[in-house]
């Protein structure tokens, strides 16, 4: 199941008055998916020690692209850089593949 | 380090990825011309010490405490940053 920016699902479902909306406006808002899912995926291709061709929305770092774990810190800094966002620790411990980062960041309030 | 399976990340392990962590944030408030110089020399001092046995704990502990000591010194606000020269070859 996804999670899309709020205003969007009740517009489809033909709520239009903004006003009965308790929307995420105040915390920030989810980013679309595949928006995020393209960032993600251009990050990723853009790193420099990664075969642009291997690279898919499933695609665990080390095993299927070949880094080692320092690499694997690197690609989830450059994930912070990108969508300007702070991935404490214990949260970057577990982005393991481009499929974490993609939930992990679409999930994730303050991400822009 | 088998292939095709992720390796379990000891504790020592992720201190170290932590600290690494740590060590690119710090880079990344330098001027772009030091926080270059930066990620080099410590992705180079990490690269010196990959083939370390993962059960050689005095080691590596040694090298965490050796690296927060020179990150600290990174952040204080005398040193601006850190510069790696090759030795000549004799």
């Amino acid at each position: 199941m996804r999670l899309t920016a709020g205003s969007n699902c009740l517009q489809a479902l033909g709520v239009q008055s903004a006003g009965l909306v308790r929307g995420f406006a105040e915390q920030g808002t989810f980013l679309d998916k595949k928006d995020v899912t393209d960032r993600v995926l251009s990050v990723v291709k853009n790193f420099d020690k990664v075969d642009p061709s291997k690279v898919t929305p499933t695609s665990h770092f080390q095993n299927d692209l070949g880094l080692d774990s320092l690499d694997t810190v690197e690609v989830v800094m450059a994930f912070e850089e990108e969508f300007a966002v702070e991935i404490p620790d214990s949260e970057a411990d577990r982005i393991l593949s481009t499929s974490d980062a993609i939930d992990y960041l679409a999930s994730h309030p303050m991400a822009k | 380090m088998p292939v095709g399976r992720t390796p379990r990340v000891s504790g020592l392990q992720r201190q170290v990825l932590h600290f690494y962590r740590n060590v690119i944030r710090t880079a990344r408030e330098a001027r772009p011309a030091e926080s270059q110089q930066i990620l080099q020399f410590a992705r180079a001092e990490f690269e010196r010490y990959r083939e370390v046995d993962r059960k050689n704990y005095q080691l590596i502990e040694h090298l965490l405490r050796k690296g927060t000591k020179q990150l600290n010194l990174l952040q204080s606000t005398e040193v601006i940053g850190v510069q790696l020269h090759r030795a000549a070859a004799s």
